[in-house]
């Protein structure tokens, strides 16, 4: 293999000063990541990266068919494998849904007659944004997807994304024909959500692992939460609309409630960006009782039936 | 081929492995699932870097690896200046180890590869973890390493094929 220990003077460097300029830049590695500690939302490297991500769209776009195509076949083989199981699954599970079906039409129609009465104001509906999965973060450490949905689609920064099971993330950079979208996974998510039943708010924290944590606040103690509960966003601090489903608590582990995701990561590719403005409560309305903080936010929203033990 | 053409072949041919590490790049930004995702990408520019460091330091210059680095932290939303101090770092070691590996079977190289890949995880994991303030999880981490150590044989040969008869003699 001696072809491979030729030393000509070819290529884009030279030898000179290499040595030199290797441990310059790897200096400016290490200011650039401290600078970055410290002002991550700097107009500078928001910037930066909000070109970046545009101007790697079109090429992302474009390797998303071979991509799929493979995922397909891949994806496929393990399907051959388990087809008897997952049909067994998906009777047993359409079978439950067919009894929430009907019990979702007869609570539309008690719904419509409330509805009917006077001095029912309606929530804001959302205004989802339809948009696909074109890029993707494998990496250890930092989980977040980019989709192709920009500013100029009227996506902004903090609005909640989800999928056809639920609550994926939200956006954290808005480019202009697409945008970020951190996981809740990732370490820096934290979310605001309670607990369906148990009347607890709390703050889903991602750890890079598969399942999310909810931490609690100083003084909350004695969390009791069943496994197989459902886990909403709260819509506590005004980021995000309230009922999108998250997940179901799975177990608890040291006052932290570890949550199991509605959402599929390895399954999403088309999602939608919930634009949701949050309704302006005048003074007086806030008294009211009727106020419509509690309702779920986002009409025609598929909520997955709650997992049976 | 004319005098321009020419010089155009020239340029990608100094180019070509920093173009590789680009595309390295790009497909570690494409939503790849293999296998619902118990598959993770290998980072293939950690190959491009080690590769080029050892048999062609001149085709990859400091300041490619530094914008391919750039490039992957803009890219996979992670802290600015990561992936540059990972890659350079490695690039730094493995080429004051160079004359041992000059020359060397590809199996032996191979191991020196698994051990910078080793090292490169070393710093990103403790990085990370400074910076988050907690031990992270390593699962993640060390299933993309064996992946990257698991295809270097075979983009080892592909690359050297590459080097040997496009960059160096044609």
């Amino acid at each position: 293999m001696d072809y491979l220990g030729q030393d000509r003077r070819e290529g884009l460097g030279r030898k000179a000063h290499s040595r030199f300029v290797l441990v310059l830049l790897i200096l400016v590695s290490v200011l650039l990541l401290l600078s970055s500690l410290y002002s991550a939302q700097a107009s500078v490297f928001k910037k930066a990266r909000e070109g970046v991500m545009d101007a790697a769209s079109p090429v992302l776009s474009l390797f998303a068919g071979p991509i799929n195509y493979v995922n397909g076949v891949a994806g496929s083989i393990g399907d051959y494998f388990n087809v008897i199981e997952q049909n067994k699954a998906l009777r047993q599970e359409n079978a439950e849904l067919r009894q929430w079906m009907n019990e979702a039409l007869e609570l539309r129609e008690t719904v419509a007659s409330y509805e009917a009465l006077k001095g029912y104001a309606a929530p804001p509906t959302a205004q989802p944004i339809s948009a696909y999965v074109i890029g993707e973060s494998n990496d250890a450490f930092a989980r977040s997807m980019i989709v192709n949905a920009g500013r100029a689609n009227n996506v902004e920064v903090g609005q909640a994304v989800v999928d056809e099971n639920g609550l994926i993330g939200r956006i954290v950079e808005a480019g202009g024909g697409a945008s970020r979208v951190l996981l809740l996974t990732d370490i820096q998510s934290r979310i605001p959500v309670y607990i369906e039943g148990a009347d607890i708010e709390g703050i889903l924290v991602g750890n890079t692992r598969r399942n999310p944590v909810i931490s609690f606040t100083a003084g909350v103690d004695d969390v009791e939460a069943a496994p197989g509960q459902r886990v909403l966003t709260s819509g506590a601090g005004g980021a995000l609309p309230r009922g999108l489903p998250v997940g179901t608590v799975i177990g608890e582990n040291r006052g932290e409630i570890i949550v199991e995701l509605y959402a599929n990561y390895a399954r999403t590719r088309l999602v939608r960006v919930i634009n949701y403005a949050f309704p302006h409560v005048e003074p007086e309305a806030a008294i009211d009782p009727s106020a419509p903080g509690e309702e779920s936010a986002v009409s025609g929203d598929p909520e997955p039936a709650p997992a049976e033990g | 081929m004319g005098y321009r053409a020419e010089n155009l072949f020239r340029l990608f041919k100094a180019a070509a492995p920093t173009m590789l590490g680009v595309l390295g790049v790009l497909l570690l930004a494409a939503p790849i699932r293999l296998f619902e995702g118990f598959a993770p990408t290998p980072i293939l520019p950690l190959v491009i870097v080690f590769f080029w460091s050892i048999y062609g330091p001149d085709y990859l210059p400091p300041l490619s690896v530094f914008v391919i680095g750039l490039l992957q932290d803009l890219l996979t939303g992670g802290p600015l200046g990561l992936w540059p101090a990972v890659y350079l770092v490695t690039q730094y070691i493995v080429m004051s180890q160079r004359a041992y590996f000059i020359g060397r079977e590809q199996k032996v190289v191979w191991i020196g590869f698994a051990f910078a890949s080793a090292g490169a995880g070393l710093i990103l994991w403790l990085v990370m973890s400074l910076m988050s303030g907690a031990l992270l999880p390593v699962r993640f981490l060390l299933l993309q390493l064996a992946a990257t150590i698991a295809i270097y044989p075979l983009f080892g040969v592909v690359f050297g094929e590459l080097h040997r008869r496009v960059l160096v003699e044609a």
